[in-house]
């Protein structure tokens, strides 16, 4: 490893090696004292103002001794340290922190003024809530932390940050509450992510992946939310959160399914209200994950599944059909993904005419000319809505959905109860961090409970959810 | 993996009495007429005495295997692991024939192929190829499920059941007490299911009793069905081996609202699927760990134990009755026969132990 030299011009040949790159600027200035300095920063990414008023003009002022704890001393910047190795100091310029140098000083003070450029604080499109706060996380930890810091100012909060990703160098910042967090998981948590050699984490999803224990399960293992309320409501329970620099999304752990069936504004609405929500969610759920795969097992192996006039229009709407049941299901539903892929990625300007298309034109249009019935498109009109009310895990079951059907249209009702059990049994076995995905219903863990699918009132709430397992047990008298 | 005894306690209460529901009604009816409360009684009596003792056994948190080695060393304790599992793929065979008989009747409108019964083997290979001790999360949710389907049943049923039709009371004699008595045998061998689980869960003070109490709340459940049947099908009832997908389409509601009651009877098929699969299970279980080989031993044993049920399922799929009535009639006693003497071996194995520890 290389040092800092008292000899400013070898030191700064040294760094520019280490940092050839355009943006990397060095100006070469002189102290009060007469001395040669020079001072490395990022153009893009460091405050000019900032390093210009509180860094360079307090230098060009100073007649000390070079040393770097007397000149860190004369500088205004309440981020200020000194560091030797040449690869810290190369580190810190691309990190935005500028370095000066001094001649005969044997060490680089780094500045903290860096400006990453970064949007502001809004609300999460993806965690829209009526009542409650209405923040979202951004891509910046800093800020992240900062909203964070915000709602827990106590000394217990501890965040620890790693660097992961060799040429990304992202900055992860692993947030915990003394005593309360849940013992072993985020010392997991930060021996695995420093163990990790990938060359760049665009996103905390990659992180999501590599801190699974399960590579290549369908289910996630790590909670996501996008509001710091939530998240800091998460800390509280004895979980562990982790921050990813150029993510809005943070992760929770240990995850628990039901987490998703929940949401924020769960907790500032009465009760009983909460809980009929979050029924209602779980009957959604279901409704979308199951209709399109009953309506084909009743149709092809099950009539009786089906009210008799029920039965009756159906039978009526689907009698010159050129194509089976399954089929044409099958064909709606990859018709409405298809739509609902290209909605997202599609301009906003031109989201008019794809609703035009897609609802119109298609839907319209292909039930006048015979390909598809009516009831077909109604089923999977209601279950794509279904699916929309729980977001955090459409990816999970939009694919159940499709397996469903094909399943419905293989064997029928039997299939869909083989694959329920299959999944059932898939999702049991599955643990995030120890804990049983499945708790509080599988191991049934009573207590846990009153704020699972029911919500019980704030009062009955005085303890910590016992399935993340944390050490301090009550959190209200 | 290690169960808890709450877990085992739902089983006993409410996964269990799902393997009663199909074909053991009608049975009992054809057997005892309107006496069929009586031997399923006694046999819930007996066998909810066996779950006691099994469950005594658990005291000494050791397996079978390891129970049965310290007597007689490990070849023979071996030897009588291969005789349970033998005895439990023999046990498999009517809850197998029940389930495919069950999924032709109940999913389908027409007869399907037996293929259809076909994928149920993937789902039961998947699950053998687990410990029998890692149900118990599963255990945790089959329980208020069956709860909640056989309830449902038997609220759309009460409404058309009179149970006027269970009177004479011992109308059927002695003799057809003792017929129902015999008849109903291969039904309960849930004492023989628990065996594999030994030394798989922590002993608590009174889980025996408490254990034996759980199997007799859930048998209460079945009587309670068997008498509901009876009294919906009367006389009808030897011909309706399905009932409990049968006796709740006469509620009123359903020719409202159409079948659903359907909600709660795949509520209990569902429960069945993993009850069905759970004798094969317990002898992919006992085997494998009999050879210590758990990990590599279960996922080869499960698809052997499996192809060789279907295999066998294919050979009697055209006389299902002649085989239950083999199983169930000519050569009941195995059932009672097996578990008495399982758990007398047991107890043997048990005594020397402690005979040899006061020894040394």
């Amino acid at each position: 490893m290389e040092y800092v030299s008292k000899d400013l011009t070898k030191t700064r040949e040294a760094l520019r090696a280490l940092l050839p790159a355009q943006d990397i600027l060095c100006t070469a200035l002189t102290d009060g004292a007469g001395r040669q300095a020079c001072c490395f920063f990022a153009d893009a990414v460091t405050d000019k103002d900032l390093l210009g008023e509180q860094v360079l003009r307090p230098l060009l002022a100073y007649r000390g001794a070079a040393e770097g704890a007397l000149l860190t001393a004369a500088l205004p910047v309440p981020e200020v340290r000194v560091a030797n190795a040449l690869s810290v100091l190369a580190e810190e310029v691309l990190a935005g922190n500028p370095v000066l140098l001094l001649e005969g000083m044997a060490e680089g003070v780094i500045a903290g003024t860096k400006k990453v450029p970064a949007r502001a604080v809004a609300e999460p499109p993806t965690d829209v809530a009526t009542k409650g706060p209405r923040e979202g996380f951004t891509e910046d930890v800093k800020t992240n932390t900062a909203l964070v810091r915000k709602r827990l100012k106590t000394g217990e909060l501890e965040i620890e940050f790693l660097t992961v990703g060799k040429r990304s160098r992202t900055a992860v910042a692993v947030c915990s509450l003394k005593g309360i967090s849940a013992a072993g998981v985020k010392e997991r948590i930060v021996q695995t992510l420093s163990a990790v050699s990938i060359d760049t984490v665009p996103d905390a999803s990659f992180l999501a992946r590599l801190l699974s224990d399960r590579k290549h399960a369908l289910l996630k293992q790590l909670g996501t939310t996008e509001k710091p309320d939530i998240f800091c409501a998460k800390l509280a329970e004895g979980r562990v959160g982790v921050l990813t620099d150029g993510s809005p999304v943070a992760l929770t752990a240990p995850y628990l399914v039901v987490e998703d069936l929940q949401s924020a504004e769960d907790y500032f609405v009465p009760a009983a209200r909460a809980t009929f929500t979050r029924l209602l969610r779980l009957f959604a759920l279901l409704f979308a994950v199951y209709l399109p795969a009953f309506y084909v097992a009743s149709q092809l192996y099950k009539l009786q599944l089906l009210p008799v006039k029920l039965a009756l229009t159906i039978a009526g709407s689907i009698r010159d059909l050129p194509l089976s049941p399954s089929m044409e299901m099958l064909l709606v539903l990859l018709l409405l993904e298809i739509l609902n892929e290209a909605s997202i990625r599609m301009p906003k300007y031109v989201g008019m005419a794809l609703s035009v298309v897609g609802a119109l034109v298609l839907g319209e249009t292909a039930v006048s000319a015979g390909f598809v019935s009516t009831p077909a498109i109604i089923i999977v009109a209601l279950s794509g809505i279904g699916l929309y009310t729980v977001p955090n895990l459409i990816e999970q079951t939009s694919v159940l959905r499709l397996v469903m059907l094909l399943a419905a249209g293989s064997i029928g009702t039997y299939g869909i109860l083989l694959l329920t059990a299959l999944s059932l049994m898939r999702l049991l076995s599955a643990e995030s961090f120890g804990v049983p995905v499945a708790a509080p219903f599988a191991p049934f863990v009573r207590q846990d409970l009153k704020d699972a699918l029911l919500k019980s009132d704030l009062y009955a709430l005085g303890m910590r959810p016992r399935c993340i397992g944390s050490p301090n047990k009550r959190r209200m008298k | 993996m290690k169960l808890s005894a709450r877990q085992l306690c739902f089983f006993l209460a409410a996964v269990a009495p799902a393997g009663k529901l199909v074909l053991l009604p009608s049975q009992l009816a054809a057997k005892a007429g309107n006496d069929l409360l009586f031997p399923l009684a006694a046999h819930i009596v007996f066998e909810a005495a066996l779950v006691f003792l099994v469950l005594l056994l658990a005291r000494r948190e050791r397996t079978v295997y390891a129970m049965i080695a310290d007597m007689v060393g490990g070849a023979a304790a071996k030897a009588a692991c291969i005789l349970l599992a033998a005895f439990l793929l023999w046990a498999s065979f009517v809850p197998l024939i029940e389930q495919k008989l069950l999924v032709q009747t109940l999913f389908y409108d027409t007869l399907p192929s037996y293929v259809a019964f076909a994928p149920f083997f993937l789902l039961a290979g998947y699950l053998c190829a687990k410990p029998l001790a890692s149900m118990g999360r599963l255990w945790d949710i089959l329980a208020p499920l069956f709860c909640v389907g056989l309830t449902g049943v038997l609220l759309f049923a009460c409404g058309s059941a009179d149970l006027g039709a269970l009177a004479p009371v011992g109308g059927s004699g002695a003799a057809g007490f003792w017929r129902g008595l015999f008849g109903a045998s291969s039904w309960f061998f849930d004492a023989a299911l628990l065996l594999p689980l030994l030394g798989h869960f922590p002993y608590q003070k009174g889980l025996a009793l408490r254990g034996a109490l759980c199997y007799l709340a859930g048998g209460g459940a079945v009587v309670l069905f068997c008498a509901l049947y009876f009294g919906v099908f009367q006389e009808l009832a030897v011909s309706q081996p399905f009932a409990f997908s049968q006796m709740s389409k006469y509620f009123s509601g359903v020719a409202a609202m159409g079948r659903v009651d359907y909600i709660f009877i795949f509520s209990i098929a569902f429960v069945m699927l993993f009850y069905t699969a759970m004798p094969v299970q317990a002898a992919v279980d006992v085997v494998a760990e009999a050879f210590a080989r758990p990990r590599a031993l279960a996922p080869a044993l499960s698809a052997a134990c499996n192809a060789a049920a279907f295999a066998a399922l294919l050979a009697f799929n055209f006389v299902p009755s002649e085989t239950i009535a083999l199983i169930s009639v000519r050569l009941f006693w195995i059932f009672p026969a097996f578990s008495a003497g399982m758990l007398l071996v047991l107890y043997a194995a048990w005594a020397a132990g402690r005979r040899r520890r006061h020894a040394q």
